[in-house]
């Protein structure tokens, strides 16, 4: 068994769920510093990552300073900065660029309240708190608003009655994760509802692009 | 003189042969491979895709002004269709619509913003996508079948063994003979109603936040049934035999779950609203 065997069956024996490696791995890590040292440092990782799992999650104030820099930089500021890190995205989609991402990472603070939820030691407000610290009815509105500013009227009000709606669903499963913390339904309506949202801001993002 | 009836008739002439003038035809053909992709962009206007009898791709496009052109283009075992705006086009004269005829192994995506889009016959993955176009799939298996809209409506009629995923955010959702190992769909306020026999061991989950669900079933059906409304009410036609242990309150009126049939080769359907009715309805023989 060369190197490349060896680290390619480390793969498979990471999938397989086995603990000990075969006659031939074990023959190969005596013989080669390198590969063993590989392996070393892959354990070593391995027992940091188990660790890390049970540490504390960051706090809702570590979000916020994370959006206060991206704001800083620009990067989910309504107006069109200056520059763009991908001139031809921003061209192409205009202020609706950052919808995306702001998207994301409301999703990707949900999915972080909602996995805290599900945590008995960390229950409750943490969960209201992590997803209001990105709200997307102050933040993204105004930005779908101008994204089909072009439209006709009767598709405005379309987009317009589609948007109360979802924020009303939102609000109404906000709602329930509040009262009920550790219903997994409620918690999956919430998600659900920001997921219709993003859904809408895709949409329009679409419509505008055309 | 001029009769005045004489006149109209000139003038609805003259109207006519101006639109006739104005609307123009297109076919393109493009030889595929096995599982070719096909993708179909048109703001304005429907998209129909049906089966071709070989490895062809055959694009019929009817084109309401000069405002808008088709672009296509085709690299590898990819096509690509899109109508192209000009300047002035709006949704009257940047209007197409298309025909296309693919491989039943395609894989297919489609976009429409107002146009009504439509698939039939297929087994290779279909992606349909428009803010207000309603989508009609039918026919289709073995297959993943994705659908996005906002206000328009959706009918799925015999798509079997798919996995199938709807987000809609307005409309109504009707699936028709639908089974797969996932079948979702999740809507803001539109209604979700299935008909059909939830197949054999796959995940169904109808969803919407104030839409009603209505799931017409016949008796012989094997389920894993849970449903509620947070707010809205429940209606179970059909005896299921109780569970004990559930995510949620069972408040009577406001939610059950339950089993029926056969366990062993039963599947798990779960029916959620927050505001919206719940039907589960037994299909009498008629349906």
């Amino acid at each position: 068994m060369n190197c490349v065997e060896l680290q390619q069956s480390l793969a498979e024996l990471e999938g397989s769920g086995k603990d000990s490696g075969s006659v031939e791995q074990l023959a190969h890590l005596r013989a080669c510093p390198a590969c063993s040292a590989l392996v070393r440092d892959l354990n070593q990782i391995a027992a940091a990552a188990s660790w890390l799992q049970a540490a504390n999650e960051p706090s809702p104030r570590v979000w916020n300073s994370i959006e206060a820099i991206l704001r800083q930089e620009g990067l989910i500021r309504p107006q069109r900065p200056a520059r763009s890190l991908i001139p031809s995205f921003g061209t192409r989609w205009g202020a609706a660029r950052w919808l995306v991402p702001a998207a994301a990472m409301l999703l990707l603070a949900l999915g972080i309240s909602l996995r805290r939820a599900s945590q008995p030691a960390q229950l409750g407000q943490q969960a209201s708190v992590a997803v209001s610290a990105v709200n997307p009815l102050d933040l993204n509105d105004d930005d779908l608003r101008q994204e089909i500013a072009g439209s006709a009227p009767e598709v405005k009000t379309q987009y317009e009655e589609n948007l109360r709606q979802v924020n009303d669903s939102i609000r109404d499963a906000q709602g329930v994760v509040d009262e009920a913390p550790n219903d997994e339904d409620a918690r999956r309506s919430l998600m659900d509802a920001y997921q219709q949202k993003a859904m809408l801001f895709e949409l329009a993002m679409d419509r505008s692009a055309e | 003189m001029v009769s005045k009836r004489t006149a109209k008739l000139v003038a609805i002439g003259v109207i006519v042969a101006g639109t006739l003038v104005a609307e123009s035809k297109k076919e393109y053909h493009f030889s595929v491979g096995p599982k070719a992709g096909v993708s179909v962009m048109n703001p304005y206007g429907s998209i129909s895709v049906k089966p071709s009898l070989n490895n062809t791709v055959v694009v019929n496009a009817i084109l309401h002004s000069d405002k808008v052109e088709v672009d296509n283009s085709q690299n590898g075992n990819r096509v690509d269709i899109q109508s192209h705006l000009l300047a002035g086009a709006d949704a009257d004269s940047g209007r197409v619509d298309y025909e296309v005829l693919v491989p039943p192994d395609a894989s297919v995506t489609l976009h429409s913003s107002t146009g009504s889009l439509r698939a039939e016959k297929l087994h290779g993955d279909v992606s349909l996508e428009g803010a207000g176009a309603s989508v009609d799939v039918r026919d289709v298996s073995d297959a993943h079948v994705h659908v996005k809209t906002m206000n328009g409506t959706v009918n799925l009629d015999n798509i079997q063994n798919g996995h199938v995923e709807v987000d809609s955010l307005s409309g109504d959702v009707t699936l028709r003979s639908v089974t797969g190992p996932l079948v979702q769909v999740v809507s803001t306020s539109g209604r979700i109603n299935y008909f059909g026999d939830f197949g054999n061991s796959g995940e169904y989950r109808l969803t919407s936040h104030s839409g009603d669900i209505e799931a017409t079933i016949p008796e012989w059906t094997s389920a894993d049934v849970s449903a509620r409304s947070v707010r809205g009410e429940v209606h179970d036609d059909i005896p299921l035999q109780p569970k004990n242990h559930t995510w949620f309150p069972l408040d009577k009126g406001r939610a059950f779950a339950g089993t029926m049939g056969r366990v062993a080769v039963s599947s798990t359907v779960v029916l959620r609203t927050f505001s919206g009715k719940i039907h589960l309805r037994k299909r009498s023989e008629k349906q």
